[in-house]
């Protein structure tokens, strides 16, 4: 045990010293050559992965400085945890998608380099293009430190096969008869599962533990989880005890939802109804039954939309902020905005319209794409974030499991999510 | 290496010490082996003495000083934050529920484990063909990947899966077993114990068979009924292997962490957040280092006085050593 | 629990004869409640076995369901329309092979490391007398009662600052050298302490060094307890999780457990059948293995040093 004691001390000090110089920072250096970017996705889909290449062997060609970039996938269920990790080992990607929950922390901390004023001067790039509602999250101190390339509306999908199949009137149907809300949805929903055992309507990824996926839901009665400034926790709120005892009543009494611990896929022809993000619809060719698109249904508070947003920012850490921050400015304009449309619903006012979202979303029909997709974008709202959100996420996870019992006594349950998260927000 | 040679001028006398049969001539030249064995003896178990220093005495002493450090991986920030993440252990109210967690997990799991472990092995302790055959099927768990076997037992737990869809056709309405505190705590452990029982299954019956015949047969004379012959005779005999069971099962209860990563992440509520994966959630997931290490400074004393209690139990407990 | 379960099989066995039975014949008299046990023990037997057997049985015939059948309920227990969709998606989806070789040559890499690192320091503690040589092995010991867990966050920023995040070094280096080979130095001692000191001896006197006496008699008389180590490190890094988890960051470099969890879809979405599919290839071989070497297998463990 003697020998020990040293090479401890050893250890700290090497340990420690190396931690110091790894917070020196790196200098810029203006005329970077031979640059290779890397940027860190979520995305393994190979054809969208072929279209960023394209992208990047375009820009190389015009600039030499650049040797390569790299799109690197990450796997999505630990993206943020894996990002942070490559930052925290000096290896911070040069560009990352940021996902909208982890926005604030990244925002706030000072990781994202500020990108405003190279996508200003980058000729051509029309920076006012840019959609104010899309842009709020991103910026720091007024100053737009990420690119929101993705803003996906949350939709309804309707099966409208297993609807018919168990009498029920079809999405459209619905809509016409001025039925679409949620306590219509959730009707036709229990009476699905009573006749054919098929689930009613389904909260993509909620599964009982990604709690701001019901967010799609409350908005509809007008609740939040904590007010604007995010210092103070509202889930103890009226609206909110409505919404959490309309969807408790949904998952036990009416049935019209599949209950904590039961797995329905609406993709695999399991559900009547599911609220997802647009950015799905590439899976309904698969599906092999009729579907329609609506726009989520009213709740008491009206008609609502909501948006999942994803932006791109310059890692602060990065040898190469500047060459990375022109890439984007590239990666971004308006001519590969519209390409990535494909898959990306953009942020840009003038590609919000059907026929750039036409283009991009052959499964849909225009209709669908003029009265759900359009004014989904121009509309929706960002699902409220905050800083720490892993810690809040599973703070409010772990309260919240209590709600998801037969005989909870909801608002007693949603008081104890305020008082396991206030110390957070307060913070 | 072992084979320095001595560079004494009576080197011959020493070789052809070395060689000769003769116990008296050895004796004579004791050094030059000491000293061979010596060295011999450190270069054998540096490999071991020096891994155990860097990757366990070492990152032990930095838990220190990590301890009243925290490090802000976005910001590129490490500070020195005093006692701040000590204050914080005693005012942390998942803390209390986590160590409650963690230890009705490691009753259960041992109680459990060892109970039917030696059930399995007495009844599998007789000759007959079928016995390897069932042998085979208690241990094969073991030998599934952990994860593989956890990801199967979560379908099977589920509210409409394979648990409940058998109980329903024996007419039993299941619970929602991951979903319901109570439950979901005796789903983990189940699912570790059908992992895992076989191992000490086979180191039970490896114990009975060492069991002597004679003192079975004898203690039967004498009119013992079978339960006596088991509680007197069988379960003193086999106690060191019990005591080492136990102690392996202990210890891993405490290290139990896939299980609950893939079964039920902590939950329902943090009903099966056990020590480690807590210490995971604060140091990976939320990014707070510091305070991950203040939890494994709990968990090293938790270990600490397990092991102290253990030394204690094997005095008194166990009938016999070799 | 349910140890009075057999307790009566084994006290009642032969001493009461069924009262109410009518067949005259003594033999079948004696026999019948023999038989009766039997099929009894048989069938608690088998019925304790379904938890140990159906979870693997329903994984393997589950890869090979539709997703829509997987679901069923009550669940089916082989499948009606088999598909080999899950395993062409398990290798789309991830560099399944890639991780499936991670896996392997890790495995192989640490049980080899630790057999020579276990046996190498076993032998020591155990034959040679060196100054120093308890306090050394009570140093060793710690490891033993250290879980892995408690030194990961340090652990994770030694590796960080050396580079080796995102790297197979510091499972390999940890496991061969660290905590978890401790177990292994433990069961090769305490079976090289029962070996006769007269071979060594032996060959000594004819001039063997430290060194060739380890490797030419010790070891080849420990195949046994080797097996053991080889066993039990193998199945220990086979099942590697939070280490992965916490040091490996990209698909390529991913081991088979962490591989496994990771079967989503773009959103979150879980992939259960090609999980299954994926699941199954994990457990399969190591399962056949074991069934075609179970002898040596489970004989092998039970009479390592662990008997204590």
């Amino acid at each position: 045990m003697r020998s020990a004691k040293p090479l401890t001390t050893i250890g700290v000090l090497a340990v420690s010293a190396l931690l110091l110089s790894g917070c020196s920072g790196t200098a810029e250096t203006p005329t970077a050559t031979d640059v290779d970017l890397r940027m860190t996705v979520w995305t393994s889909n190979e054809d969208q992965l072929a279209m960023f290449d394209s992208i990047a062997d375009e820009y190389m060609a015009d600039h030499p400085e650049v040797a390569s970039v790299t799109f690197d996938p990450l796997p999505f269920e630990d993206y943020t945890t894996t990002l942070t990790t490559q930052v925290a080992g000096g290896k911070a990607p040069d560009l990352a998608w940021i996902l909208e929950n982890a926005a604030p922390d990244f925002v706030a901390s000072g990781a994202l380099a500020p990108i405003q004023e190279t996508l200003e001067n980058t000729k051509g790039y029309e920076f006012d293009d840019l959609n104010e509602a899309a842009t709020a999250l991103w910026k720091a101190d007024g100053e737009l430190v990420a690119y929101p390339f993705s803003t996906s509306p949350f939709v309804m999908f309707a099966n409208d096969d297993l609807l018919k199949a168990a009498g029920q009137p079809t999405a459209a149907e619905l809509q016409a008869q001025g039925k679409w809300n949620w306590e219509g949805v959730s009707e036709v929903g229990a009476a699905v599962n009573a006749a054919t055992g098929k689930a009613g309507f389904v909260i993509r990824d909620f599964d009982y533990t990604t709690w701001d996926n019901l967010a799609s839901v409350w908005m509809g009665w007008g609740a939040a989880p904590w007010s604007e400034d995010g210092a103070s926790c509202t889930f103890d709120s009226p609206e909110m005890a409505d919404a959490f005892a309309f969807l408790h009543d949904a998952a036990f009494v009416k049935k019209s939802m599949p209950g904590p611990g039961t797995t329905a896929d609406f993709f695999a022809g399991d559900a009547a109804f599911t609220v997802t993000q647009i950015s799905r619809a590439s899976l309904l060719p698969d599906a092999g039954f009729a579907f329609d698109l609506a726009p989520l249904p009213e709740g008491p508070e009206g008609s609502y939309s909501m948006v999942g947003q994803a932006g791109i920012g310059v890692m602060a850490q990065g040898e190469n902020t500047q060459v990375a921050a022109e890439f984007l400015a590239f990666f971004s304009n308006p001519e590969n905005s519209e390409k990535l449309a494909q898959y990306f619903p953009p942020a840009r006012d003038s590609q919000l319209n059907v026929d750039t979202l036409a283009a991009a979303n052959p499964v849909l029909t225009a209709e669908q794409i003029e009265n759900v997709v359009v004014p989904g974008i121009a509309t929706g709202v960002v699902r409220p974030g905050h800083t720490d959100s892993a810690e809040i996420g599973q703070k409010v996870r772990a309260a919240l499991d209590a709600i998801w019992t037969p005989d909870a006594d909801i608002p007693a349950v949603l008081s104890s999510v305020c008082k396991a998260v206030d110390p957070l927000l307060e913070k | 290496m072992t084979t320095t040679t001595s560079t004494r001028p009576d080197r011959a006398a020493a070789r052809s010490g070395r060689v000769s049969p003769d116990p008296a001539l050895r004796k004579r030249r004791p050094l030059s082996y000491r000293q061979r064995d010596q060295i011999a003896g450190y270069i054998f178990v540096a490999p071991q003495v020096l891994g155990i220093l860097a990757f366990v005495l070492i990152p032990l002493g930095l838990i220190g000083y990590f301890s009243v450090h925290e490090w802000n991986v976005l910001a590129g920030s490490f500070t020195f934050v005093g006692a701040e993440n000590f204050e914080r252990l005693f005012t942390d109210p998942e803390l209390v529920p986590v160590l409650q967690a963690t230890g009705v997990f490691s009753v259960g799991l041992v109680v459990f484990n060892l109970v039917l472990a030696l059930l399995l092995a007495v009844m599998l302790n007789r000759k007959a063909r079928a016995m390897t055959f069932y042998r085979t099927l208690f241990f094969s768990p073991v030998v599934v990947s952990l994860v593989a076997w956890t990801i199967v037992w979560g379908f099977l737990l589920q509210d409409d899966g394979g648990i409940n869809g058998i109980l329903q056709l024996v007419g039993i309405e299941g619970p929602n077993w991951l979903r319901e505190g109570p439950t979901a705590m005796a789903s983990v452990i189940i699912v570790q114990v059908f992992k895992n029982v076989g191992l000490n299954m086979v180191l039970f019956l490896a114990a009975l068979q060492g069991v002597p015949q004679e003192i079975q047969e004898a203690a039967r004379v004498d009119g013992a009924n079978a339960r006596t012959l088991f509680t007197r005779i069988t379960v003193p005999l086999i106690s060191p292997t019990i005591l080492l069971t136990f102690i392996i099962t202990i210890v891993g209860s405490l290290q139990v962490f896939a299980q609950v990563a893939v079964l039920t992440q902590g939950g329902p509520g943090i009903s099966t957040t056990v020590l480690v994966y807590y210490l995971y959630q604060q140091a990976f997931l939320f990014g707070r280092f510091g305070y991950g290490s203040v939890l494994a400074i709990v968990l090293f004393a938790i270990v600490l006085i397990l092991t102290v209690v253990q030394w204690q139990l094997r005095k008194k407990w166990v009938f016999y050593e070799n | 629990m349910r140890t009075d379960a057999i307790a009566p099989d084994v006290s009642v066995a032969g001493s009461q004869p069924e009262p109410d039975r009518h067949l005259p014949p003594r033999a079948g008299r004696q026999q019948k409640p023999k038989t009766l046990k039997q099929v009894i023990f048989y069938g608690v037997l088998s019925v304790l076995a379904i938890p140990f057997v159906f979870p693997t049985w329903w994984m393997i015939t589950s890869s090979f369901k539709p997703i829509n059948e997987i679901f069923s309920f009550p669940p089916t227990l082989w499948p009606a329309n088999p598909t080999l969709e899950g395993y062409a998606e398990a290798f789309a989806v991830q560099p399944f092979g890639l991780q499936y070789f991670n896996s392997l040559y890790i495995a192989v890499i640490v049980t080899v490391g630790t057999m020579f690192v276990s046996s190498l320091a076993g032998y020591a503690f155990a034959r040679i007398r060196f100054r120093g040589q308890n306090l050394l092995f009570m140093v060793v010991l710690v490891g033993l009662l250290i879980p892995s867990e408690v030194t990961i966050v340090p652990l994770f920023q030694i590796f960080n600052q050396l580079g080796m995040v995102n790297t197979h070094w510091p499972l390999i280096l940890v496991s061969t050298f660290g905590a978890p080979s401790v177990l292994a130095t433990f069961i090769m001692r305490q079976f090289f302490i029962s070996l006769p000191g007269e071979l060594e001896e032996a060959a000594r006197l004819d001039g063997l060094g430290r060194f060739a006496i380890w490797w030419k008699i010790a070891m080849p008389l420990a195949k046994s307890a080797l097996a053991a180590v080889a066993i039990f490190t193998f199945l220990h890094v086979w099942n590697l999780y939070l280490e992965p988890t916490v040091y490996l960051l990209s698909p390529d470099l991913f081991t088979l457990p962490q591989a496994l969890t990771r079967y989503v879809d773009a959103y979150g979405g879980q992939m259960w059948n090609v999980q299954l599919a994926a699941a199954t290839m994990t457990a399969l071989p190591v399962l056949i293995v074991f069934v075609v070497a179970q002898k040596q297998f489970v004989e092998g463990l039970a009479q390592s040093g662990l008997k204590g």
